[in-house]
């Protein structure tokens, strides 16, 4: 390997010497001033910070997909809300993370009380908690506000609606209504009787 | 910012802004708003279910209430108002449920005397293992409902429908 001399090198076979540009008190042969043009780098940097702005949602992420989750489409915008997420999959149904059944077994089954018990347990003790912590002053009190305002028939605002009674629905699009149906006849029977159903905009 | 000008010619206007803090700060907010972004757009659809609740036994029906109801079914829609027992059937179009045309028959509805100051509505969707109904078409007849006016959509059984098509 042939020994080269020392001096400025970009790696080590391009020399550095071309990129130097010969101007003001640097000029010369031997000069290793360097100017980069940075002006692409922030035009790209202003863009995507831009970008990045828009999409910005200050609320974050309330709710996180899943495998075997793809929600439905929808034109409508309704912000969501904090409240207890049931999710059904292609294959499980789960409450708050904790697999409740497994969407075969619920349509296998033909009871004539046409619910979920091992969901309707659960969401009767989340029902009656919700409730105990509103009576307590536990909530946020634009949310406390609001479950009085529902007394008197007061559309809620956007995002600000009385979590008692308050549920988010998270499905797969192509599960079977006769499921959803099980679902809000157990979330019904259990005291949730406002669902959110999860959608993804158009 | 620190800015110097000119290069310490006297006649010289040239002015060299450091624009290095303004690098550092797009760097910094570019990787939060990266880690922080939320991709996945969701929004909801807010539905009250219909039915028995843990409270009541069963919910009154005020006889003298009129309410409209649609019934989706795999090969098409029913749209009905109760007491009137007046039915409207909206059969499918090709592959896909005819959503324009239950689009134009709530319209219709809506601009009538019975609902021009009302926004409630009931949906049910009527599955079989032989005809399945998906959610996904649950969903668009909501999305229709809504968008058309009724904006209190309900959620009931197939048999708990106020205006249900003798089949």
């Amino acid at each position: 390997m042939p020994v080269h001399s020392a001096g400025a090198r970009l790696y080590k076979s391009v020399k550095f010497r071309h990129l130097v540009k010969k101007s003001g008190s640097a000029a010369g042969s031997r000069a290793s001033n360097v100017s980069l043009n940075l002006t692409p780098f922030v035009d790209m940097m202003t863009v995507l910070v831009t970008f990045l702005l828009m999409v910005f949602s200050s609320t974050g992420q309330l709710l996180e997909a899943q495998k075997g989750l793809d929600l439905p489409l929808a034109k409508s915008r309704e912000t969501l809300q904090q409240a207890p997420v049931i999710i059904v999959t292609k294959s499980e149904i789960t409450y708050q993370g904790q697999l409740v059944a497994t969407v075969e077994s619920v349509l296998r089954d033909d009871s004539p009380t046409f619910k979920i018990d091992a969901l309707f347990e659960r969401l009767d003790a989340a029902s009656k908690k919700i409730k105990e912590d509103i009576a307590m002053g536990r909530q946020p009190k634009d949310l406390i506000k609001a479950c009085e305002e529902a007394k008197s028939n007061i559309r809620p605002a956007p995002g600000k609606i009385c979590p008692d009674g308050l549920a988010i629905l998270q499905a797969d699009e192509s599960t079977d209504a006769r499921l959803i149906n099980k679902i809000v006849n157990t979330a019904k029977a259990a005291g949730f009787d406002n669902l959110l159903f999860a959608v993804k905009n158009k | 910012m620190g800015a110097s000008v000119g290069t310490g010619d006297k006649k010289s206007v040239n002015v060299e802004l450091n624009i290095v803090p303004f690098i550092d700060m797009m760097s910094c907010l570019t990787a939060f708003l990266l880690i922080t972004a939320v991709w996945v757009n969701i929004a909801q659809i807010n539905i009250q279910p219909k039915g028995k609740t843990r409270d009541q036994a069963q919910v009154q029906q005020d006889d003298e209430h009129v309410t409209l109801s649609v019934l989706v079914q795999s090969d098409r829609i029913w749209v009905g108002l109760s007491r009137v027992n007046e039915f409207q059937d909206i059969p499918k179009k090709g592959e896909e449920q005819d959503w324009d045309k239950l689009e134009t028959t709530l319209k219709e509805h809506k601009a009538s005397a019975f609902f021009a100051d009302r926004s409630d509505l009931e949906i049910a969707a009527e599955s079989t293992t032989a005809a399945p109904v998906k959610y996904q078409d649950i969903i668009y007849a909501m999305d229709v409902a809504v968008k058309v006016g009724f904006v209190d959509v309900g959620l009931s059984d197939p048999q708990g429908l106020a205006a249900r098509p003798s089949l």
